[in-house]
């Protein structure tokens, strides 16, 4: 596996460049460019220094180049912009400053080629390389074939790939044909396209292909990590003679892949820094106009003495603990390592269960992959004999594992695979869940109805009839993807199987960033069709499964319920506990109906919506928002600190959520203008500055808008502003 | 339920894109107030019967016991959320600091007031269960009947004050007696009042009925007047209140435990009103629940120990540049590093490059089962469940799709966003069978339909440097088919319930050792350890005559094998270039310096490191050693890994 990489760029300048060619309305230029900036971005991106990049122009206005000597012709008009060397942003910006087309067309492809062959040859001495030369141009400008030979063969002499890429070259292959192309352009064809044959590692093809598999997500390599190396036991070897020890290795199979991480940078203001170094690769970083922050952090405790009440700690002051419930428990060095199971690295076998036994969405995660000790005989077979035995019983085996010493057990599920369908024989693993992870949540059965006095019902509103039952099942049938996509050669094979379904975020985020990296100033790309092609069903499907899809719409008569149209008002709704006990008319008798005996503070949620419910006019609803909203006023003013915070602001909820119902947003509106006044103020005994922000702002209680109240008068924007 | 801020649970989020906003998910707190009714036949002891599995416990005992183990429970499973316990019928009147007489609750005694549990309430229940000691004089009933109306309105305000803003709250009440105020018809609607003012206040009342002596509890008389259902609930959400009792081999407490537990997580749901796009033109609404979540020991955390008591400290970040000048919000990017540099886009493209189309659940086909792969696994699943809140018909579509996958064992395949702004994912949706089933293999999950993440292709390692396989063995493999069919797991199945989690069960039993000041505990019964003596037992013979046959095998693959590399070697002189992949492929030895042999020579004879950087890469990458790092690193790195493998 080399991992130095040496790759020169020929890229074609020359004046006929600048135009549009067939139906496309930008230049050859910029076609090519496409295809060429998104390498080299990738390159950039991945900013490892042992991948070297050099640019080669061809049809520059200028001549400088290395073989451009007296006793040499045919090296006018080819200009190197770029030496060999790592790349960066910088010389990435110098490079792009340069890629203009020229005046010219009169240079020789081949002998650019030998410019860039000279060199990797020069860069690259005779050390471990991946050499290759990527030709890019439009055929326009004279070639003269005298030298192909020989240049092919130095070619495969230094061992260089060479890849031609043609703007409106023909492809048969791709499938591509320029109808009007000129006999020169032809010629240039044929002459580039021997070259190539020539090549012991060569690659001939048209631009328009290359730009579209541009779009193909390619996914970034990981080398196989061992995540375990060691025995797989069932029995107790130290303990039983009898005991089984296969020396095993484990790997990822899968491992979740997550978008590349942002970091918090700063926008440079002040004067030129001090050369900031990059903490990755230790180089410098240059022409920084954004600065890496570093996070600072505080401790402080609460402390009624201290001003502001708090007071700042030192980090040395700090203890560790744990919490047990609220209380805190302290511990000691010695206390932490016992907090900790005491383990030995381990793996063995608890007992084996039947396939079928057995459902996948109990997984907890990542699946390794087991297979036997390199180079030793007695894991391979034993391994094979347990795998095969496994696979013909049509079981699994249930393993603790414990990958290293003091490591937590977990227990895995472990699979056979005896390379049937591919040639990879080991054993699968995935993670189980423990006791604990359970949690039990009650769900009604979804096969019959349960009614609250026992009943058994099997038929009901909430259980599909026989006709829905049809329809699903037929739907379901229409719909398979089993054998509806298509293999290379055409053949049904399965649809979107996992190879080729890329994470879209990942890839369209790389894609952004290779963008932006070359043109800061463009907007951002649309996702590619490639990364969104399995977010719908395919349209051909669909069409095949109409009247499928027709008949289940129609057996299942699912209507969409209407947005709340009407509050409560006017709607009599009464709400009965299981008895069906007339509770408003108990209410009637015993509740304070606001206008005579006000709300009380204490059971103030429950009186307020007992008032509203049976409220018969505007009146009524006012005074007992009135009394609430001072309540909520005399909660804060009375609180220490926060202590009252959560209840002032959970009455405050309430009364918003009930104005809403009642239609009267205006008077929460009124409300809370003035309440916010006074908080931010201080007029409600010191600072309740928290109150605000926290729990009014943070508990998305601002003004009631339009949307959530079609008689209220304030608007989005209006809301949002009032917030800040 | 409305959105609630929590501070607490939201970490600095600096580095490090959102994962799921489960953050989001643990704000729904829940609080848990125990109301136990203290009277003459609550604590009357059961018949003895002289059976020694018999129940022991009064009902009080075991209703007491019941909250003591569910409060440990909790502080285990649901650090955050509140609990407290409340004895009624009591002779005693306790609330909050007030004690004794003239509080506005007589005969409620406030044992344990709503709070997160702590080491303080763990001891005082533990006293009353198990030293039986009552110094207090707690546990003696009134002589006068409890008026519920009081006790209900108890409740009200220990919730109003602690909890006021707590997104689940519920009143457990535990009892024996179903007709507290018979003939008092006042008494009746007061209590009915204070009960409808719960109902208004948010707070659900669940019943724990116990059954006396055959008695049937009958709720008509009246606990039918204070219990409500949300009406949103669907009908059967929910049955009766089970009734508690001992009987057929079950004592009271493990009876009432049960019940209990069963009602005792709250249910939090992870997402709802998705809408759940079926078929083109056909949208039915469903909630995401997470069922299965991998429970870790809590993290430790700075105290600060200079006052009277340990104290949590606040800690707060704030951002600075080199010059240690703070920075402001507003001059905060998110920069990508790109090659030495920060890319950056500004919050509006950051959001537009994130969303990816709206929150969904769309069907895009289906496949039969067999068509996961067997190694298709990256992360948990999640459970859904039709809800009738945005499209009326939703649970009988949901449920006639279920039967369908359940019948013809095929999954669906859908593109998943779980929320605005989340990552989509493809998922293949599994039905779940019914727990009460006896067919089903998941009896302790409910019935419906599972979200199970698919990987994407860049989830997937290569897996080049597996070799290929060995030949199967064929007597090795009958012989090892007696094995496994000799230790099949009890049950045929993998029963999580049977397998708690060694490090968290010890993690926690130390901390709460430490914590009540208990002795700590020397060792644990660790039930993820295999039965090795049962093992030895059953396929000891059959293991060591497979070792026996083993050995043999092996022993004439390695001579065949070095027969082979010789052969080979001779023959074969100047190998083509392409053959060197194959080769490698193929033999399980791979090249000549690969081979774990002639590695150790070269170690020996200190050759490594006339090792090339690219050769000792090689090696080390075959060997899944880390490649990283300068020569000098390799060799050293590679020659412990010989030091210690070979």
């Amino acid at each position: 596996m080399a991992d130095k990489e040496a790759i020169v760029y020929v890229m074609d300048l020359g004046k006929p460049m600048a135009d549009c060619h067939n139906g496309r309305d930008e230049s050859d230029l910029d076609f090519g460019m496409r295809y060429i900036w998104d390498k080299i971005s990738t390159t950039v991106a991945a900013s490892r220094k042992t991948w070297n990049v050099g640019v080669v122009g061809l049809n520059t206005d200028e001549t400088d180049n290395n073989e451009n000597r007296e006793e040499y012709q045919g090296y006018e008009n080819i200009s190197v912009l770029q030496e060999l060397g790592p790349m960066s942003m910088t010389s990435l910006r110098a490079l792009k400053s340069q890629i203009e087309p020229s005046e010219t067309s009169s240079a020789d492809a081949i002998s650019a080629i030998v410019v860039a062959l000279r060199m990797i040859q020069v860069y690259t001495k005779k050390l471990k390389y991946k050499r290759k030369i990527i030709l890019v141009t439009n055929g326009e400008s004279p070639i003269d074939d005298d030298q192909s030979e020989d240049v092919a063969a130095m070619l495969n002499n230094v061992g260089i790939e060479l890849v031609v890429i043609g703007i409106d070259f023909d492809d048969a292959e791709y499938g591509f044909k320029e109808e009007d192309k000129t006999q020169h352009k032809a010629e240039n064809e044929r002459i580039l396209k021997t070259l190539v044959d020539l090549c012991e590692n060569g690659e001939f093809g048209t631009m328009a292909q290359a730009v579209e598999e541009l779009a193909i997500p390619r996914i970034k390599p990981v080398r196989p990590f061992k995540a375990y190396d060691g025995p797989l036991t069932l029995g107790d070897p130290q303990k039983y003679p009898s005991a089984l020890s296969i020396p095993v290795e484990r790997y990822f199979k899968t491992k979740r892949a997550t978008p590349p991480s942002a970091s918090n940078v700063a926008i440079h203001t002040g004067p030129p820094q001090a050369e900031v170094i990059d903490e990755d690769s230790g180089a410098p970083m240059s022409g920084v106009e954004f600065q890496p922050v570093k996070q600072l952090r505080t401790y402080r405790v609460d402390d009624a003495k201290a001003a502001g009440g708090k007071k700042d700690i030192e980090m040395e002051d700090l203890a560790k603990a744990y919490q047990y419930g609220r209380t805190v428990v302290p511990f000691s060095t010695s206390e932490e390592d016992y907090v900790k199971y005491q383990t030995t690295k381990s793996f063995t076998i608890i007992g084996f269960v039947p396939m079928s036994s057995y459902e996948p969405f109990i997984n907890m995660g990542e699946t390794g992959l087991i297979v036997a000790q390199k180079v030793n005989e007695q894991a391979e077979l034993g391994l094979s004999a347990l795998i095969h035995a496994l696979h013909e019983l049509e079981s699994y085996a249930v393993a603790r594992y414990v990958n290293k010493d003091k490591a937590a057990p977990q227990i895995l599920l472990l699979k056979p695979n005896p390379a049937i369908e591919d040639d990879v024989e080991c054993l699968y693993d995935v993670p189980l869940p423990f006791a604990e992870d359970v949690r039990s949540y009650q769900f009604p059965p979804l096969d019959k109805v349960l009614t609250i006095t026992g009943n058994v019902l099997t038929e009901h509103r909430l259980l599909p009839n026989d006709d829905l039952q049809q329809a699903m099942g037929d739907y379901v049938d229409a719909m398979d993807l089993t054998d509806f996509g298509q293999d290379e050669d055409g053949n049904p094979a399965e649809y979107a199987p996992i190879d080729d379904v890329y994470n879209p975020v990942i890839h369209h985020m790389n894609q952004a960033t290779r963008n932006r990296a070359v043109n800061p100033e463009a907007p951002l790309p649309p996702v590619a069709d490639i990364l969104t092609r399995f977010t719908h069903p395919p349209e051909p499907l669909i069409a095949k499964a109409k009247s499928e899809i027709n008949g289940l719409i129609e057996a299942a008569e699912v209507k969409k319920v209407p947005p709340k149209v009407q509050g409560k008002r006017g709607r009599k709704d009464t709400v009965k506990p299981l008895s069906g006990l007339d509770i408003d008319a108990l209410l009637g008798k015993t509740r304070p109906r606001a206008k005579k005996t006000p709300i009380s503070a204490e059971n103030a949620i429950p009186e307020f919506k007992q008032i509203l419910e049976t409220a018969e006019d505007d009146e009524t609803i006012e005074t007992a928002a009135k009394q609430m909203g001072d309540i909520i006023r005399k909660l804060i003013s009375d609180s220490f600190a926060d202590v009252l915070y959560p209840r002032a602001a959970e009455n405050l909820r309430v009364m918003r959520e009930e104005l809403i119902s009642m239609e009267v947003p205006t008077l929460y509106n009124t409300y809370l203008t003035e309440l916010k006044d006074s908080l931010l103020s201080g007029k409600l005994n010191g600072d309740r500055r928290e109150m605000w922000f926290r729990w009014v702002v943070g508990g998305r209680l601002g003004l009631i808008t339009q949307d959530e109240s079609e008689v209220s008068e304030v608007g989005e924007d209006e809301a949002k502003a009032f917030l800040k | 339920m409305s959105w609630r801020k929590d501070d607490e649970e939201r970490p600095d989020s600096d580095e490090g894109d959102e994962e799921l906003d489960e953050n989001d998910y643990k704000t729904q707190k829940d609080a848990v107030l125990f109301a136990i009714e203290v009277s003459k036949s609550m604590l009357k002891p059961p018949a003895a019967t002289g059976d020694k599995k018999a129940d022991k416990d009064s009902a009080l005992t075991a209703a007491l016991k019941c909250a003591y183990q569910i409060m440990q429970q909790r502080i285990i499973a649901q650090p955050r959320d509140m609990m407290g316990v409340l004895l009624f019928g009591t002779e005693k009147s306790k609330f909050r600091d007030d004690s004794g007489n003239g509080t506005g609750y007589p005969h409620c005694y406030l044992l344990s007031d709503l709070d997160v549990p702590g080491a303080e309430d763990v001891k005082k229940l533990r006293a009353l269960v198990e030293d039986d000691e009552d110094e207090d004089e707690i546990m003696v009933p009134s002589k006068e009947p409890v008026i519920m109306s009081n006790m209900l309105f108890c409740a009200n305000q220990v919730f109003t004050t602690n909890a006021a803003n707590f997104g689940s709250r519920r009143l457990f009440i535990v009892t024996d007696n179903d007709d507290p105020h018979a003939g008092d018809k006042q008494a009746k609607s007061s209590a009915a009042v204070r009960a409808k003012d719960l109902y208004d206040l948010g707070i659900v009342i669940e019943l724990f009925p116990i059954s006396r002596e055959g008695k049937k509890f009958d709720l008509s008389k009246f606990y039918d007047d204070i219990i409500y259902r949300d009406p949103a609930a669907e009908v059967g959400e929910l049955g009766g209140p089970k009734t508690s009792k001992a009987g057929d081999g079950l004592t009271l407490l493990n009876s009432l435990i049960s019940n209990i537990n069963s009602k005792q997580t709250p249910k939090r749901s992870y997402f709802s009103n998705l809408p759940f796009e079926l078929a083109p033109g056909l949208t039915i609404s469903v909630k995401g629940y997470i069922p299965l979540n991998r429970q870790t020991p809590s993290r430790s955390c700075y105290v600060y120990e200079g006052e009277e008591q340990a104290q949590v400290v606040q800690s707060e970040t704030a951002q600075v540049d080199f010059a240690a000048r703070t920075v402001e919000k507003t001059e905060l990017r998110k920069g990508y590093k790109f090659g030495g540099e920060h890319i950056c886009f500004k919050p509006e493209e950051l959001a537009e490059l994130k969303q990816m189309g709206k929150k969904t659940l769309r069907i895009i086909g289906f496949k039969k089962r067999s068509k996961i792969p067997s190694w298709a696994s990256v992360k948990k699943s999640l459970f859904i469940f039709p809800s009738e809140e945005q499209y009326v018909g939703s649970t009988r579509v949901f449920s006639a799709l279920w039967q369908k996958l359940l019948k013809d064992d095929k999954v669906g395949i859908a593109w998943f966003v779980a929320r605005e702004n989340a990552h989509p994912v493809m998922v293949a949706i599994f039905p779940s069978g019914n727990p009460d089933d006896e067919e089903s293999n998941t009896p302790y999950l409910p019935a419906g339909l599972w979200l199970y993440p698919l990987p994407f292709a860049d989830d997937v390692r290569s897996v080049d440097h597996v070799t290929a396989p060995a030949r199967p063995a064929d007597e090795l493999t009958d012989q090892m088919r007696q094995v496994i069919q000799n230790l099949q797991l009890p049950k045929a199945m993998y029963d999580p319930r049977k397998y708690p989690n060694p490090s968290l069960q010890w993690h926690y039993r130390i901390v709460q050792a430490i914590a009540l000041d208990e002795e700590m505990p020397e060792s644990m019964e660790d039930l993820t350890l295999p039965k090795y003596r049962q093992i030895d037992k059953r396929v000891g013979g059959y293991l060591a005559e497979w070792k026996e046959m083993l050995a043999k095998k092996a022993s004439d693959l390695q001579n065949n094998r070095a027969f082979k590399r010789e052969f080979e070697d001779d023959d074969d002189e100047r190998p083509a270039k392409r053959a060197k992949p194959t080769k490698k492929a193929t033999s399980g030895g791979g090249g000549p310096a690969n081979s774990n042999a002639d590695l150790k020579k070269a170690f020996e004879q200190g050759m490594l490191g006339k090792m090339t950087v690219a050769e000792l890469k090689d090696i080390m990458a075959s060997k899944g050693i880390s490649t990283a790092g300068r020569k000098a690193e390799l060799v050293e790195r590679l020659e412990q890994w010989i030091e210690g493998n070979l």
